[in-house]
């Protein structure tokens, strides 16, 4: 087994008290010169939730009353990926200025972005309150499972940011590329589709195979079930590759960057 | 004397763009760079612009790793690269100070017991707590050289920084740097005020196109500096 899985594990542990106030300063620097401040985290879902309901219920004529909530869990769910994605892809080039005043290790900044995205996904959940007082939802112990999603959810994202890091500095076309996968996995992810939407129209034949590729579906879904306390049928090879695809991501991200990150800020 | 640092033939050349990989063009960089610096040494850097003294002094801050050739360090080294630059400029000055102390692997007891010496040195009174984006730059080159400087990194590399601010301010950033030699730190200043380093430096590397060309005292450097001007 590879050594740099580990070293990047334990220079994250050791670095935890940087990792705090650098994820401070994110929180505070954000939303710093807005008259709103940290209400935007939990106004912003909320209001694409009522677009998209009005939209999607003018188009489809849906009138299922829970569609807006899942519609927020997927925004929040899918906006906490795309995040860690991004923030972590760019990291070398975002944070080149602090790699000057101490020799920290680089996944450092990598991560501090994305724990920051993961702070503000906990604040948005917030905007849900409301729907469980409006729909008289019942508060069930599967909450407990929301932690584990958001955490498998962002994991992924950083993950793959890792790995895309070292190329985007070299490569500055992919940091475009990124910008279009995230744009366009916003339809292709259940954001404003739910699974079992997905499962009526396609059933589970290889539709529901490929649609496991995608590394979101599974964590939102299980939001959505932890949530509002359903028990969505995902079959186990879903659960299989969307924590395989998390522990790859992990492996193969923590050895690129590690090997790659160090000489690749030379083209920044 | 024990050596903080030591470079032995240290290269580093950045990529050529694309567009320019057909024509004849010398990547930019240092090149077969070789020196030490020594325990309460402060050393000078001159040379024009694009010569590579900020490359230089990256590539000793381990920001970027060098090409070929081995750079060898002893305890912390930090660099103070240019006006603001690593700050948050949403952030006051008195966060920016934790976070760099924090970046420093200083714990916050730490920079508690600093923290009051930074605001004073630096001279920015309330504006301490307002943040970095209302500063004027010679404000934040103030807040930049007391952070640095209170932290005592073993080596403190300096990039144009220390000739800013009013006169009083740059008699106080030099003492403050012999303190820094006193207390064992070593320090290495690029700066284009000649009378600055002539004044504080011990040693003077002339660096042209990449390449170390002198290293002497401060006067003979500063001669060899001149005739290459006039050439």
């Amino acid at each position: 087994m590879h050594r740099l899985p580990f070293i990047v594990a334990s220079d994250l542990f050791r670095s935890r008290h940087l990792l705090r106030l650098l994820v401070k300063r994110d929180l505070n620097a954000r939303y710093r010169r807005a008259y709103l401040g940290y209400a935007w985290a939990v106004l912003e879902p909320l209001l694409l939730a009522i677009v998209y309901t009005l939209i999607f219920t003018i188009l489809v004529g849906r009138s299922d009353p829970l569609y807006s909530v899942n519609v927020v869990i997927g925004i929040i769910g899918w906006t906490l990926f795309s995040r860690s994605l991004t923030t972590s892809t760019k990291s070398l080039g975002s944070s080149i200025n602090l790699f000057q005043f101490a020799r920290v290790p680089k996944t450092v900044f990598a991560t501090s972005g994305t724990l920051t995205n993961a702070a503000l996904a906990l604040i948005s959940l917030t905007s849900l309150i409301p729907f469980f007082f409006m729909h008289d939802l019942p508060v069930t112990v599967s909450l407990l499972m929301l932690p584990l999603w958001l955490l498998l959810i962002s994991f992924t994202g950083w993950a793959i940011g890792l790995m895309l890091a070292p190329i985007s500095c070299k490569i500055p076309d992919v940091l475009n590329l990124i910008n279009f996968l995230v744009r366009a996995g916003f339809f292709l992810s259940p954001v404003m589709w739910t699974y079992d939407m997905f499962s009526t129209r396609f059933g589970d034949g290889w539709h529901a195979v490929v649609a496991h590729l995608n590394p979101t579906v599974v964590p939102i879904t299980g939001m959505r079930d932890a949530m509002l306390g359903g028990t969505t049928a995902i079959p186990s090879y879903g659960y299989a590759m969307c924590f395989g695809t998390a522990v790859l991501a992990y492996v193969f991200g923590t050895i690129v960057f590690e090997r790659q990150a160090h000489r690749a800020v030379v083209n920044i | 004397m024990s050596v903080m640092m030591r470079l032995e033939d240290v290269t580093l050349e950045y990529p050529v763009p694309r567009q320019y990989r057909k024509e004849d063009v010398l990547p930019s960089g240092i090149r077969n760079v070789s020196f030490e610096v020594n325990q309460g040494e402060v050393i000078g850097i001159i040379g024009q612009n694009g010569s590579g003294k900020s490359t230089l002094l990256k590539t000793m801050a381990g920001v970027f790793p060098p090409d070929s050739g081995r750079i060898s360090t002893r305890g912390s080294v930090s660099l103070l690269a240019g006006v603001g630059v690593g700050f948050n400029k949403e952030l006051t000055g008195r966060e920016n100070a934790y976070l760099y102390g924090a970046l420093m692997g200083r714990t916050k007891e730490q920079i508690d017991t600093l923290i009051d010496e930074i605001k004073s040195f630096a001279e920015l009174k309330h504006h301490f707590d307002r943040p970095i984006r209302t500063y004027s730059s010679g404000m934040k080159s103030r807040l930049g050289i007391s952070v640095a400087t209170a932290f005592k990194p073993n080596l403190l590399l300096i990039d144009e920084v220390l000739g800013v601010g009013d006169i009083s301010f740059r008699e106080k950033s030099k003492k403050r740097v012999r303190n820094l030699m006193k207390s064992a730190g070593s320090v290495v200043i690029v700066s284009h005020s000649l009378s600055l380093l002539k004044e504080i430096c011990d040693k003077i590397i002339v660096i042209e196109n990449g390449e170390m060309a002198f290293s002497g005292n401060p006067s003979d450097a500063l001669e060899f500096y001149g005739s290459l001007m006039n050439e």
